[in-house]
Formats: structure tokens, sequence, C-alpha cells
């Protein structure tokens, strides 16, 4: 038993490594092979042949694309995402680790106010079946879940910030406060900061929700129909009780995993909310690379993500085997 | 005599007539002017400039030509034109014909000799600027002249000559100089101590040591789209970045709001001969880290941009990698470099240039030396990195503002460099970094920010803005920048100067400003734009190129081009 969990894992890891090569191959191709030179940028009135050698030199782009490739997979091995080109001297992983913790406090704070609401509106929404609220409740979730994230964003943005100006617009905090942040405790220590995430959050929050909500009520109906509730309404249990501690328990497990992989797609996946409101973090960063062809930096913020969803995949799977044991028993079986 | 058909003679005939019906033929059946593809940037990334080549391609049809406008995102753009300018050695197979241009405004830009050599002389024609391949040996002449010359009034006679021939040519269908709208809190500043610089607008050096505020506030507050991503005083970055070096790295010179170059942290600029001038610096001015600007620094800056190591690129050919990439084209002309006294140093140069004091003393930083040498001297040693991609944590300049603290994403925030002997009126400056558009109109009407000078949307909104806000003064300049369309001279049927002043004739100039650009453009015929006074102050004024459609159609019968049946013009006969 114990051995067919460690297969399992090792079996996973493995397929996790593979996925990550296939990925990073293909970034490598996508950004080569995609028609457009990254020196066009660099083009002025004053531009010569010769700068344009200097310019291909100091990027590596003078050197064969199967070279660049080995270079490029053996930095990575040792974690070493290059030097981007935009940004004077500063390494990719830099620009990266300081956009990684917005990212995540945005992400996260509106994950757990999404999946809060979520939960306990699925819930209520089961409970109240059939009646006018339910109806308006789940079609006003729909509609959220329909509407674009950045129209959303300019409505609160026109409405809190502008019209009634009860709200910071943009960024993390006003540069004359911000510059005093000396580390990352000032910044979250500060309340500045976490007014300027409002907004931000509650707009990604208002999209979020509708997954775990829907998921939520359709999985409480359909314990609600099973031989336990029935026979503990029989019991004489209270409607509450049942709702609460056997239902709802029972209809948790599918939410926390779409939770878990909701965080790596959530990361990946702010790039709009983050460009609306002018939040430093990997989003913006990545479309600010693939704007100005920073390959490295575009790559990297890439690389980022997706290495971020494979390990939550993966640490999502050894839960699985840990959770269930099924999970590793048909895995040792498949094996021997 | 009955005169009788001889089977000899129907065979003559028919043989005479065949032949001369052959012969005829083959002059009237003349060469279709073969189809022409029109490059320009999506509708996506640049709406206005999409719309104006889309108006112009449909007035080419009128001409009887079949025209296909090619629309792609910027960097395939540039492949298509820029790296495919000849056959055989472009990025595509097909080098381009005609493209959708743009030049944009740049202070550097107000000296009119970048412009004049870069975009034309046929020197450049290969990786240069002149892209289009204009060669025409008395140009030529004329660029260099004009270089050679130090006397501003003989070099504006040689400029105005210049800028006649390449109009007379044809050789770019420049039709407008966009304005940009910009704002100013009116309730923060005094509205007079404003400066806008000509063909720039209000983002401009002396602006931001003049604009005064009458309250509270004491901070200039503004925005950018784009992240600060380098601020060193060795590279000349994007727009944004270039906004915080200028104020905060003092120079030699500086152009004025006219345009011209003026003496700054020089006291003086004397040209001893027409290549050796001798610049004594202001006495008293500091680093902002306190240490005293000397001569010593002032070589130095030169100095650092003249650094490098010869290298050798992938196919064995030597070239000179330069430190200072972006800087070295403006000091290669510098053969010596003497310290003279402890604020005086005399530059040599290899041959007389014109523009020096604008395109090389007005543009370089003074950078410490005692910051810098040490840097420079070890990335000689290891040839790696280049000196512009050092980033210095907190930035040290001698400039009007000094640095507080900046994040590439998020900001830059200057204080008043009080001990400056021209000290700013304002006691700081914030750029804060808006990719949003939308965020940027809300912030100058809340007052978050106070002046605006990036907008790169539609102008009509800001004019509306300003007149809805009465705290808001609006200012538009005309840009030194011009949007055009470039000929491939190579290649026909662009190497025909009446074909290219037809294509001039169908452009609808007035139309495209007035409905494209709302009114907020002015019109443009030459590469110097008429916000520069000074350089267009020509005794002859240029040749105009009038919308007619009938008239470009009379040019090119007049020229021996002609249309077959179906309406499609043919070359003409020989």
């Amino acid at each position: 038993m114990n051995r067919g969990i460690a297969y399992y894992i090792i079996g996973r890891f493995l397929q996790s490594v593979l996925v990550l090569w296939i990925i990073v191959t293909l970034l490598f191709l996508l950004f080569r092979l995609a028609p457009g030179d990254p020196i066009a940028n660099y083009i002025d009135v004053n531009f010569t042949r010769e700068q344009e050698l200097n310019l291909r030199a100091r990027f590596g782009l003078d050197k064969p694309l199967h070279e660049q490739y080995v270079v490029y997979l053996v930095n990575l091995a040792k974690l070493d995402l290059g030097e981007t080109f935009s940004y004077a001297g500063r390494s990719v992983l830099d620009i990266l680790a300081e956009d990684l913790p917005n990212t995540i406090y945005l992400t996260m704070s509106s994950l757990l106010l999404a999946y809060s609401v979520g939960v306990l509106g699925g819930i209520a929404m089961a409970a109240l079946r059939g009646s006018l609220i339910e109806r308006v409740g789940t079609t006003f979730t729909l509609m959220t879940r329909a509407a674009p994230q950045f129209w959303v964003g300019m409505l609160l943005l026109t409405l809190f910030a502008f019209q009634w100006r009860l709200l910071p617009s943009s960024g993390i905090g006003p540069a004359l406060v911000r510059y005093r942040w000396e580390t990352e405790w000032d910044k979250l220590l500060s309340p500045v900061f976490w007014r300027h995430m409002i907004l931000p959050t509650f707009t990604l929050a208002i999209y979020l929700h509708g997954l775990p909500l829907l998921l939520m009520r359709s999985n409480m109906l359909e314990v609600l129909d099973q031989d336990f509730i029935v026979m503990g309404r029989l019991t004489g249990y209270s409607e509450s009780r049942l709702m609460i501690q056997h239902a709802a328990r029972n209809a948790l497990l599918p939410v926390l995993t779409a939770l878990t992989l909701g965080i790596g797609y959530s990361i990946g996946g702010n790039v709009v909310i983050e460009n609306v409101f002018s939040w430093p973090g990997l989003g913006r960063t990545l479309v600010e690379a693939v704007q100005e062809s920073d390959y490295p930096l575009a790559q990297g913020a890439f690389f980022f993500i997706a290495f971020i969803i494979v390990f939550l995949n993966f640490i999502a799977d050894i839960l699985y085997s840990l959770l269930d044991p099924r999970v590793g028993a048909s895995a040792q079986a498949r094996l021997s | 005599m009955q005169f009788r058909l001889n089977p000899r003679v129907i065979l003559a005939l028919v043989l005479v007539t065949t032949v001369l019906g052959m012969s005829l033929g083959a002059v009237s059946a003349q060469e279709r002017v073969p189809t022409i593809t029109v490059h320009s940037v999506t509708q996506a990334e640049r709406p206005i400039e999409y719309e104006t080549t889309r108006l112009v391609v449909e007035n080419m049809r009128e001409l009887g030509l079949d025209v296909e406008h090619r629309a792609l995102s910027l960097l395939q753009f540039f492949d298509e034109t820029w790296f495919s300018r000849e056959e055989g050695k472009g990025r595509v197979e097909k080098p381009f014909q005609m493209t959708a241009w743009r030049m944009v405004g740049r202070p550097e830009r107000s000296e009119p000799d970048e412009f004049t050599y870069n975009l034309f002389h046929s020197s450049v024609r290969d990786g240069g600027y002149n892209f289009i391949g204009y060669y025409n040996p008395e140009y030529d002449a004329l660029a260099e002249t004009q270089r050679a010359l130090t006397d501003p009034a003989e070099r504006r006679e040689i400029i105005c000559e210049a800028q006649q021939v390449i109009r007379n040519d044809m050789v770019n269908a420049y039709f407008l100089h966009p304005q940009t709208p910009q704002l100013v809190n009116t309730d923060v500043f005094n509205a007079a101590s404003v400066v806008i610089q000509a063909g720039i607008g209000i983002q401009n050096f002396w602006n931001w040591i003049n604009i005064e505020p009458i309250g509270e506030e004491r901070l200039i507050i503004t925005a950018t789209t784009s992240n600060l991503n380098v601020l060193n005083p060795l590279e000349i970055a994007g727009d944004s970045p270039s906004r915080v070096t200028e104020i905060v790295w003092d120079r030699l010179m500086r152009t004025n709001p006219d345009g011209l170059p003026e003496p700054w942290a020089a006291e003086s600029v004397v040209w001893e001969d027409s290549t050796h001038v001798v610049l004594t610096l202001r006495e008293g001015m500091t680093w902002h880290d306190g240490l005293p600007v000397t001569s010593a620094d002032a070589a130095y800056s030169f100095e650092a941009a003249l650094a490098g190591t010869t290298q050798v690129d992938a196919e064995g050919n030597e070239f000179f990698r330069a430190e200072a990439t972006d800087y070295y084209p403006f000091v290669s002309g510098i053969t010596d470099i003497e310290i003279i006294d402890d604020l005086t140093i005399r530059l040599s140069l290899a041959a007389p240039n014109g523009a020096f004091e604008t395109s090389t003393l007005s543009k370089l930083n003074l950078i410490p030396k005692h910051i810098w040498e040490p840097i420079i001297t070890e990335l000689l040693a290891d040839d790696g990195a280049d000196v512009d991609s050092i980033q210095e944590e907190i930035p040290i300049g001698s400039g009007p503002f000094k640095f507080v603290a900046y994040d590439v994403n998020e900001f830059a925030l200057l204080e008043a460099h009080t001990d400056h002997w021209s000290a700013p009126k304002a006691d700081g400056w914030l750029m804060n970094v808006l990719p949003n558009l939308e965020a940027m109109i809300g912030q100058i009407q809340s007052g978050e920010m106070n002046l605006l000078w990036e907008w790169p949307s539609d102008p009509a909104v800001l004019s509306d803005i300003a007149e809805a806000n009465d705290h808001l003064s609006l200012f538009t300049e005309t840009s030194i920048g011009f949007q055009y369309f470039a000929f491939n001279l190579r290649y026909a049927p662009f190497d025909n100067l009446a074909f290219r002043q037809a294509i001039a004739h169908v452009i609808p100039q007035q139309f495209i400003i007035d409905n494209l650009y709302n009114g907020f453009a002015a019109p443009a015929d030459s590469f110097v734009s008429t916000a520069l006074g000074y350089w267009r102050e020509c005794d002859e004024p240029l040749r105009t190129y009038e919308f007619t459609i009938e008239g470009a159609r009379a040019l090119l019968e007049s020229a021996g081009y002609s249309w077959d049946d179906e309406g499609r013009l043919l070359y003409p006969a020989n």
C-alpha cells in the first residue's frame, strides 16, 4: 500500500516534469518562430548596422536557434531565467519575484471572499430551491459570470473611485506612502495597501464566486436526495442541522478541488484586472513583456504561471491519494 | 484589264498585314502596373493610421491601380518593411513598396540634422534609416554641407534647399503633424508659468523647472502608460524614462523652448575653430551626493560614452561594441578630450559638425566620475553586460531634481535639488505608471494627478474634459513628428517621379485632419515641422500637392501612362 503511493507520487512527479519540459519548449519556439524581430523595438533614426549587431550580441540573438535552446534549458535547470531585454540589468527572476507577492495577495483574498460567499450562497440557494430569491440569486450569479471582468472593473472604478471618491483607483499605494515601505511586512501592515486592494479584490471575487456557488448548489441538491439524508430527516434531525452538518460537508469536497485548481488558474488569469487597476503583479508584467518582445521575461512569466499550475495539480493529486486510498491502490495494481 | 487576285499577292498581303498588326499590337499592349501592396500597422494598434491608409488605398484604386492594403502587427510590420527593403536581402521575399510610417517628436529632433541626414543620405541606405533607398548625390552633398556649417543662418539656407529637393522629388508623402492635447490643473499651478516647447508640448525640461505651484499642493503629479524600465544616464530609453533622466542629470547645453541649443551646465561654449570647442562649467555645481561637479566629470562623461571593445560577430566580422550603444553615435566624432583646468575642457572633432551643440552637447548627460569609472572599468574587463544595463539603486546626477525612490512598474519620485543654480519652483515631481487610460482621466479630474502629458488616444476626449472641468486647461502643440507614406524608391513603379507625385495628389490631407484626427493635426509638407519656426523660414515656399484625383490622372497621362479597356493603369511605352 505505502509502496503503491510512493510509486504513484514518483510517477506523477515525472509526469509533471515532462509537462513542464513540453511547456518550456513550446514557449521557446512560440516566441522565436512568431513573426517579428525584437530588435525592431530599438530602431531609431540614428540606428546603424553596428548597433544592430551590438544588440544581437547583447541579447544572445546572434547565436543559432538550437544553441539558444540549449543555453535556455541549461539555465532553466539552474533556475536562471536569464536577463530581461527591457529592464536595465535586472534578471527575470528578480522582476517576477517582485511581482509575485502582489499577485498572490490579490488572488488569495479574492478567492477567499469568492469561495466563502459562494459556498454559503450555494447552501442557501439549495435550501431555498424554487423560491423567488433562488431564481433571482442564481440569475444574478450567472450574469456576473458572463460579465467581462474589465467591464465590471471599470464600473466599480467609475462609481467608487471617481464618482463617490471612496476608494483609491490604482496601484498598491500612493507613491508618497509607498516609498517608505522597505520590506514586505511594511506593506502588509499598512492600511493603505489593504484599502487599495478592495476594488480589485471585489472585481475578481464577483467573477470567481459563481463557480463555487453553482457547484455547491447542485452538489447540495444531489446530496439532499440521498438515502442518508432521508434517514436523518426521519430520525428527526432539524433541517438546519441536516443542511450544514450532513449535506454541506459532503457537497464541499468537489468545491475544494475546484479551489486548489482555481488558485493556479487565477494567478495566471489576473491579467485583465491587474491592468484595469494598474496593479503591479505578474499579469501586468506579462502583458508588458509580450508588447515589448522581451522574450526572456515573457517566457519567464509564462513558465512561472505554468509551474504554479502544474505544481498545484501535483499537490492536488498527492492529497487525493492520501485522502482516498483507492487512488494509490489502483496505481499499485497497474504497476504489478 | 481586269484585276485578278493572284494567290501570291494574297499571301503577300496577309503577311504584310500580320507583321504590321503584330508590331502595332506590341506598341499598344503596354504593361499593366502590377498589384501594389501598401503596408500599415493593424487597426487595433494604430486605428487612425490604419483608417488613413484605407482611405488612400481607395483613392489609389481610382487611378486604375490594383492595390492591396496589408495591415500587420507592429513587429511583423517592421519585418516586411524596414527589414525587407531590398530584393533577396529581406526577411520576406518581396521588398515593401509603399507603407504608412511615422516619426515621433522628441526634444533632440528639434535639431534638423538628424532627419536631414539619417532619413535620406545614401550612406544609410543598407542598414540605417534611409530604408526607402533614396540616392541622390546632389542631396548627399547638401546633407553633408549643412552638417559642416556652424553658422546657423548659413546652415538654414542649405536645410531649406534640402527640404526643397525632398519635396520636389516626392521622396516621402508627408501629410500631417499630429497635435498632442495635454492638461494642466490650474488650481494647482499658475497657468502663466507653463512653458511649452516648440514641437514637443508641456513635457519639457523648462516646464518642469518653471511651473509654479500656487496652493498647498507643491508636487508635480503626472502619469505615464509604460513602465520605467531603465533609469540610466547612458541609455536613451523610451519616452517615459527620458522624462526622468533629463531632469535628474544635467547637460552641458540644453535645447531651449524654441528648439535651439543654449549653454546650461556649461557657462560658456566657445568654438576656437570649426573642430575645437572649449566648454567652461558653472561654478559651485554639486552632485546629488554633495560632491562638486568638476571638469574631470565632464570629460569622463564623454569618455564613458566612447568606451567599448572590438569584438567579432558570428560571421567573423569585427565590430566595435560600444558600452553605451545609444550614445556612442553622438560622440564618435570626438577625437580628443582635454582637461584645461578645474572647470574647463576642450573637445576636438574629426570633422566640423553643425549639429554638435544639439545632438551631442545638449544630449549627453553629465555623470559623476566617482560613481561610473569603477563600474565601467569592471565592465570593460569582463566584456559581459553593457553599461546601459546597469541600474543604480539611487541614481546620482546634478540636475534640478534628485532621486527619492522609484519602482519600475509603479512610480518615480523626485524632489527639488535646492542647491541647484536653477532650482525648480515645485517641491518635487512624481510620475505614476498607469496603464489604464480611464484611470488617467479619472485621476486628472479628481485632482489625484495635476498634469497630463501622455495621451495615446482620441484627442477629442481630452478637450471635452477640459471644457467640463474649470480647473483643467488644455494645451495643444503641433508635434515635431509627422505621419507619411514612404515609397521604396529602388523599384518600379515607385522609382518614377510622376507616379509618386500622382500618389501624393490622392492623399486627402485636410479630410484626414478634419475627420480622422478631429482637427488635432497640422498639415505637413516636409520632414522639418512647421513647429520649428527657425528652420522653416525659407525664401521659397515648398511645392504643394493639392488633393485632386483628376489632377493625378492628368499628371500620369502627361508622363506617358495610359489606361486599358478595363481602366487599369499601364506603364508608359518605354
